[in-house]
């Protein structure tokens, strides 16, 4: 395999017409795998990846029906970082922040991981007690956070107003240093090269339109493109995963909402690191390029409509120059919406399901770019070993009717 | 912006109103099983196409109602005070 | 200094839109310049000999202007404290400070520019694949990488002038002040609708302003129908951002100095009249400065009177391009050659000198010496409104440009969106749209009128249904597909993306649209693809071996406009509350607290001496934002039980209790005390952050649940002043002011009257203790406070009154064992793990949150509300410090901690472990510092006055 470097860049400038491999290869659609992953989003192709690379099971299937990571992989704003609420939560995103940190190298493929710091600001005593909570939380876990006052934000970001003219003024931020933001589309392309050189079939523009099960197994995938055999099915989709577990009669208490986001035009680079402010419902972070990137809560109301509002931008603007009033000037460039499968604790459903050999990986809420690796990893193990490892044992899906929610709910409000 | 018909005060700007979501009917909760309990708790339905749904105007009247929204496109096709059939029409989407 | 002269300004022309008699003085990057009233920055520029405006964003290579207009990306300026301001649109005014972006240290040798000798290096996905190893120097060569930023710089200190926004509820918006545009509005208005026409250049005409003098008097006769409609509102420099669900658009209204301000419009249908946007053409180094679209050479001549060279070479497709040659002849340029890409013939490198424009080599071998080349290859269809409509536009290969091609019915379209045809055949596919938008409008209106509840039976009938306008489909000209040469160029001159850049990423697997998009960046710039988004696909296309309707187009997203996020933020309307007594705190040192939407005292200087007042003598505290609901009605005890956990029916006259409310899933949700006044009369009081989700609570129940309950409620938080009177001598100060009975006997601990105080009648007294003190809560009408605050003060001034905040009642409260909703319980605690087992009362019939809390019970609670005290009196640990097993898992945590002046010792709350929570074992607490103390389980919550005589007396 010709592998990315800066020699091969050299080699490849050399010629008139570069001649790179193909990322991935197309296939004819086989009737049966071993594996059949519906989503070729992030968490669709580590999975693959990690059962490819890590337990030699090959006969991988990925399906998309649009093409790689057109979905919520596409969408989000790329943040990534460990600073949970609950002890579960945290062990989980900090196993996938330690395989962010080394996926460039693993991939060969530069995933540009900036890791340069999360800030989540505290207007008010209640959300610097959460604050705190927070950063206590993480350092017995042993992840980098603390709570720093306001001086020590706005040398971290000068544009922050942080005196007490704001209506919400800045009282603290729970400061988190290997937090940072990430190019999405590598993340996805990187998976994907990576299962494909395993064998991993990618299959884009290949809906799924039914599932065949008998005495509550399943045996088959019916595609847009004809069926496969499989014993093995993981819903690795967002947005439409309740369309996929009505297939097979599996319900869930997702509900689907759009999170918007918005990006500016570029200017010279001047915050760098990664603000949120859960009271003013914003986060935002400046690209390599330049340009702001913008998030907010979710939508108010559950929708499949991906159009995005005017509110939105609206609020957004409001929330932004409340935080950096000397921003007025930027323009916004464009907005867009992806799909969150909400959940009721703000946690996700991993694991299997009382359909035998349909297993879940879904409701990742907001939070599912920042666990694209270990949720890959957990759920190739599931897989492989036949049961949920410990790292993802909190998150199954029987917890609702158990009555065993995780704790999440109290950082959540906006959270990245 | 959608507009929702309000059955007291007709057409408003959606942001007057508060969604409690899809309309999930209670179990008694002297006999409900944990289960069943529960799946009134959590589970939802969540189509993507018409959902029966309860709404709040909040910044209006602050009447609870009912709805029936596509949520792929926002059409709402009709809405109406709780106990009744639609009164109203929604008439935009 | 000299500046330079207007060596390319020509004779008046007709049309012209700079007015002479009023000349401009501005700079552009430090040298001073000329130009007229109604020059844009790139207009007086070209006038004055300017052909490098900037540097590109990845190679930086020189640019110059290429369509002078808005959409140019050669054109991208800071303007003072202004960002990336469109040099082809804003207009120049005296003494503007104009500079190009990215062109260090000049804009004639650029050191970046080395990256265009190196750019064949800089393939797509060039960073995906380098900078991989290793890992931790990729920070470094990010630093790197950010200095190289292309962009204008934003000036932090540059003021958020909040502008305020307006509505608008036309019938019939229509955007795009064109011919059609035009023609539609005054159709629509014709048929009796109201007309908002949004145009965003500086004028309305749209091509008509440039097509040469025969167009002129048209345009004219149609703008003075337009000034003179009644019922049409126009808005020049101006632009629909986006089209949203319901048909609300978002209009942004731009001034002269480039500040905005946003109009939100509920169209009852919209007509969409953008025209079309000329497209470059791909060959090799068609980005020199002197390589122009036909829109430049028209616009420059016939809007501005500027010589956009000397010697051209025209290629041309259409009536466009022929135009522009004879714009060239009267403007006095050399043509020196025009190659008509119908036949077949086209361009296929432009050679430069010193970074411009030298020579054009053609499909026939020649090379043509030009500092002018003019290209005029077609046409891109600004699609952005439908889109966003949910549209998904269609590509016709004949005319070789994308159509509609399914919209909703509020959403029409006219002009060159929908085709060509002849002038008079455009005029009249407008006219008959505006007369079917004005029909459709007035369907919507109906269909929101028979819904209105309030519309009397005996109204007025609304219009039926009349006929629709029909509106025959504009014909299409034909158009030869030309999109790229035999050689390579730029596709998106804002990003520097190549069609050999497409051709690799289409070769290495990103071979949809969307993928190359996203893996080479093209169509992601400033300009979100309104040039090159055709180019992109059709270049994809080819090296897919697909047709560009197979292809497809990528989804355009809002805004159509980049817009300043001043113009979206407007004016800041969060509402800030105020206690009726706030100005005295503020006079008496009060240090402020945001709490939620109130600002409340936090203290008056020494919290430590306030806790000692209220235990010693008397304070008095402004809880004026605690949630208040007045209730009438004869079931208001069938509500109150339905509610709260514990039992109300029994509830006398003159009675208040505490109670707590739990969500369905048996989470704590609220607490509060509630009293009854009268036999049917109760008010009742939450947490001040509940305040509003109590009402909703309670309004939900009575409306979803039990209709049939006579019960009133309304909110009184602010319709009440409420000030508690907390300290042993609290009954001594009150008595100073009411002749309300006080004695304990006939007034005792969880009563309420209503009485007068001060003078003022209706103060609602209630005898509760929050503080664990004996303590009166004072509910006055909210015009008389202050009154009965300085009352209060000046009673008490012998008593030691003092006023305390809200650091003073967390002291007292947790001296007491006092909960607090949010605080000591979150999102998942149950009434059971709260230690509010006393107050559930599992044997009422049903009560909300009875049956998890049932099943709490039979399971037992996972966590537990604890009393601690640190072993060491000195010791405070902080609020969320975890208490942690000796091999450090986390077994729960300090919800609540302070020094409590009263026992001169560390006092907490704190969650852990059911299992765990023995009084007086002792647990260890990991502070945020890294140390572990101990701390000693207590057996009540209280750690002061456990027996509760205190708030009795």
């Amino acid at each position: 395999m010709s592998g990315y470097s800066a020699g091969a860049l050299v080699r490849q400038g050399l010629r008139s017409t570069p001649e790179w491999e193909r990322a991935w290869a197309s296939h004819d659609l086989r009737d049966r795998y071993e594996v059949v992953i519906i989503g070729g989003g992030l968490h669709g192709l580590a999975t693959a990846y990690y059962l490819a690379s890590r337990h030699g099971i090959t006969d991988v299937a990925v399906l998309d029906k649009g093409y790689l990571g057109s979905g919520g992989s596409g969408r989000n704003t790329a943040i990534a970082r460990s600073n949970y609420l609950t002890p579960e939560g945290v062990a989980f995103y900090d196993r996938s922040l330690k395989l962010y940190e080394n996926l460039a190298a693993e991939l060969n493929y530069n995933i540009m991981f900036s890791q340069r710091g999360h800030l989540t600001l505290a207007h008010s005593d209640a959300s610097l007690r959460t604050m705190r909570w927070r950063a206590e939380v993480n350092k017995v876990q042993g992840v980098d956070s603390e709570v720093i006052d306001p001086a020590e934000i706005k040398k971290l970001a000068p544009a922050l107003d942080v005196s007490d003219e704001p209506r919400y003024p800045v009282l603290g931020a729970l400061y988190h240093p290997p937090g940072g933001i990430i190019r999405h589309d590598a993340v996805v392309w990187g998976y994907a090269r990576g299962s494909d050189r395993y064998g991993v079939h990618l299959h884009q523009g290949t809906e799924v339109v039914g599932i065949d099960t008998e005495h509550g197994k399943v045996t088959g995938v019916q595609t847009s493109r004809g069926r496969i055999s499989t014993g093995t099915v993981v819903n690795c989709t967002a947005g439409w995963s309740t369309l996929i577990n009505d297939m097979v009669g599996v319900r869930t208490p997702i509900v689907t909402a759009p999170l918007q986001a918005a990006v500016t035009e570029p200017v010279k680079p001047f915050l760098d690191p990664v603000v949120v402010s859960g009271t003013l419902h914003v986060y935002v972070s400046q690209t390599a390029r330049g340009e702001l990137v913008f998030g907010a809560s979710v939508d108010p109301f559950a929708q499949y409509s991906m159009r995005g509002s005017l509110e939105f931008i609206e609020g957004l603007a409001g929330h932004v120059l409340e935080l950096m009033p000397g921003l007025s000037k930027m323009r916004v460039l464009r907005q867009w919406a992806g799909l969150c499968d909400m959940t009721p604790d703000y946690s996700p459903i991993m694991g299997p399901t009382e359909v035998e050999g349909f297993h879940v990986d879904i409701g990742w809420g907001t939070y599912g770019f920042k666990a694209g690796p270990v949720a890959g990893e957990q759920m190739a193990l599931l897989i492989a070993d036949g049961k949920p490892p410990a790292l993802i044992e909190p998150f199954g899906l029987d917890r609702f009717l158990a009555g065993e929610l995780v704790g999440e709910k109290g950082a959540a409000s906006v959270g990245h | 912006m959608i507009v929702l018909q309000c059955p007291w005060c007709g057409p408003r700007n959606v942001a007057e109103f508060y969604s409690l979501g899809e309309v999930v009917d209670r179990p008694d909760p002297s006999t409900a099983t944990r289960a069943a309990w529960r799946s009134y708790l959590y589970l939802r339905s969540n189509p993507a196409g018409q959902v029966h749904e309860r709404w709040f105007h909040r910044a209006g009247c602050r009447r609870y109602f009912d709805a029936e929204r596509d949520t792929r496109d926002n059409t709402v096709f009709s809405t109406s005070p709780l106990g009744q059939e639609e009164t109203g029409t929604g008439a935009q989407s | 200094m000299t500046s330079p002269g207007e060596t390319n300004r020509l004779a008046r022309v007709p049309g012209e839109v700079i007015d002479r008699e009023r000349p401009v003085r501005f700079t552009f990057n430090g040298t001073s310049y000329r130009g007229y009233h109604g020059d844009t920055i790139a207009s007086a520029l070209a006038a004055s000999g300017v052909r490098v405006f900037n540097r590109s964003f990845k190679y930086h290579r020189p640019r110059g202007l290429m369509t002078a207009g808005w959409v140019d990306p050669g054109l991208m300026m800071q303007v003072g404290d202004d960002p990336n301001v469109r040099g082809g649109h804003r207009l120049v005014a005296e003494g503007l400070d104009v500079h190009s972006q990215d062109a260090w240290p000049s804009l004639k040798y650029d050191v970046k520019a080395v990256n265009g000798r190196i750019g064949r290096f800089l393939a797509p996905g060039f960073y995906y694949k380098t900078f991989i190893k290793p890992q931790r120097l990729w920070p470094a060569y990010e630093a790197v990488l950010k200095r190289f930023v292309h962009a204008g710089s934003v000036d932090l200190s540059t003021p958020h002038r909040q502008v305020d926004k307006t509505y608008a509820h036309p019938d019939v918006l229509v955007a795009g002040g064109g011919p059609a545009g035009m023609r539609a509005a005054l159709a629509a208005t014709e048929a009796g609708a109201r007309v908002l026409l949004v145009e965003e250049d500086h004028e309305l005409g749209g091509h008509w302003r440039w097509s040469g003098p025969g167009q002129l008097d048209e345009l004219e006769q149609l703008r003075r129908q337009v000034a003179e409609a009644a019922d049409l509102e126009v808005l020049v420099d101006s632009v629909v951002i986006g089209r949203y669900d319901g048909n609300w658009v978002g209009v942004v209204v731009r001034s002269a100095d480039g500040a905005e301000r946003l109009v939100k419009v509920r169209a009852k249908s919209l007509v969409v009249a953008p025209g079309l946007i000329e497209r470059p053409y791909v060959f090799a180094d068609n980005d020199l400065p002197g390589v122009v679209l036909g829109t430049a050479v028209r616009r420059l001549v016939n809007l501005y009177a500027v010589r956009p060279g000397e010697r051209a070479v025209v290629f041309t497709a259409n009536a466009h391009g022929d135009a522009c040659v004879d714009d060239l002849h009267r403007a006095g340029v050399e043509v020196a050659e025009v190659v008509d890409g119908r036949t077949g013939a086209t361009v296929v490198r432009a050679n430069g000198r010193r970074g411009e424009l030298a020579s054009v080599e053609l499909s026939d071998g020649r090379t043509v010496p030009a500092d002018l080349l003019v290209v005029s290859a077609g046409w891109t269809a600004p699609t952005s409104l439908v889109n966003m409509a949910g549209d998904r536009p269609v590509y016709d290969p004949q005319a070789a440009r994308f159509f509609p091609s399914s919209l909703p019915d509020d959403v029409l379209v006219t002009g060159g969106l929908a085709g060509d045809g002849s002038v008079s055949e455009l005029l009249e596919h407008a006219a008959r749209t505006g007369q079917e938008a004005a029909r459709r409008a007035g369907l919507v209106a109906r269909g929101w009128a028979t819904g209105m509840p309030t519309r009397p039976d005996d109204a007025q009938p609304l219009p039926g249904d009349t006929q629709p306008v029909e509106v025959p489909p504009l014909p299409r000209s034909p158009h030869p597909e030309l999109f790229r040469s035999t050689t390579h160029g730029f596709v998106d001159f804002s990003e520097d993306v190549t069609s050999k850049d497409l051709f690799v990423a289409v070769a290495e697997g990103y071979d949809s649209s969307e993928l190359a998009k996203r893996y080479t960046t093209a169509t992601m710039g400033p300009l979100q693809g309104k040039l090159e988004t055709i180019n992109a696909v059709a270049v994809i296309a080819e090296a897919k071996g697909a047709t560009v309707a197979d292809t497809g187009t990528t989804v355009w997203r809002p805004p159509y406009a980049p817009t300043t996020l001043g113009a979206l933020a407007g004016r800041s309307l969060e509402p800030v509350r105020y206690s009726p007594m706030h100005e005295w705190h503020v006079a008496h040192g009060a240090r402020p607290l945001v709490a939620g939407a109130w600002i409340r005292p936090e203290h008056y200087g020494d919290p430590a001496a306030e806790v000692r007042a209220v235990r010693e003598a008397v304070g008095i505290i402004d809880v004026t934002p605690i949630g208040k609901l007045d209730l009438r009605g004869p079931d208001v005890p069938r509500l109150l039980e339905l509610l709260y956990v514990n039992k109300w029916k029994q509830l006398a006259e003159g009675k208040v209790r505490y109670g707590v409310m739990c969500a369905e899933d048996g989470v704590v949700l609220d607490d509060g005390v509630t009293g009854r006044l009268g036999p049917d009369h109760y008010l009742m009081s939450t947490t001040s952050n509940g305040a509003a989700v109590v009402w909703e609570w309670v309004e939900s129940w009575l409306q979803t649940s039990h209709p049939e309950w006579q019960v009133h409620c309304v909110p009184v938080t602010t319709s009440y002043a409420s000030i508690n009177c907390a300290g042993p001598r609290s009954r001594e100060l009150l008595s100073r002011l009411t002749d309300l009975d006080l004695d304990p006997e006939s007034f005792g601990y969880m009563n309420v009257r209503t009485a007068t105080v001060a003078g003022v009648p209706d103060v609602v007294v209630w005898r509760i203790g929050f503080t664990g003190e004996l303590s009166y809560e004072l509910h006055v009408p909210a015009g008389y406070g202050q009154h009965v605050w300085d009352a209060l003060m000046s009673a008490g001034a012998g008593l030691g009154v003092r006023p305390f905040g809200i650091e003073a009642q967390r002291i007292l409260r947790l001296e007491k064992g006092h909960l607090i909703v949010g605080q000591d319980t979150d999102g998942l605690t149950q009434a059971y793990s709260a230690g509010l087992d006393w107050a559930v009362k599992l044997d009422k019939p049903d009560f909300v949150g009875a049956t998890e809390l049932r099943w709490q019970r039979e399971d037992g609670p996972a966590t537990q509300l604890v009393a601690l005290q640190p072993l060491d009196r000195d010791v405070v640990p902080p609020e969320a410090s975890q208490i942690v097993s000796a091999s450090g898992q986390i077994l729960g945590r300090i919800t609540s901690s302070r020094h409590s002046p009263t026992l001169g010792r560390g006092i907490c709350l704190g969650q852990l472990r059911a299992d765990l929570a023995t009084p007086d074992s002792v647990v260890r607490v990991l502070q945020p510092d890294g140390r572990i103390i101990e701390a000693r389980l207590c057996e009540h919550l209280a750690h002061v006055d456990a027996e509760g005589v205190r708030a009795r007396a």
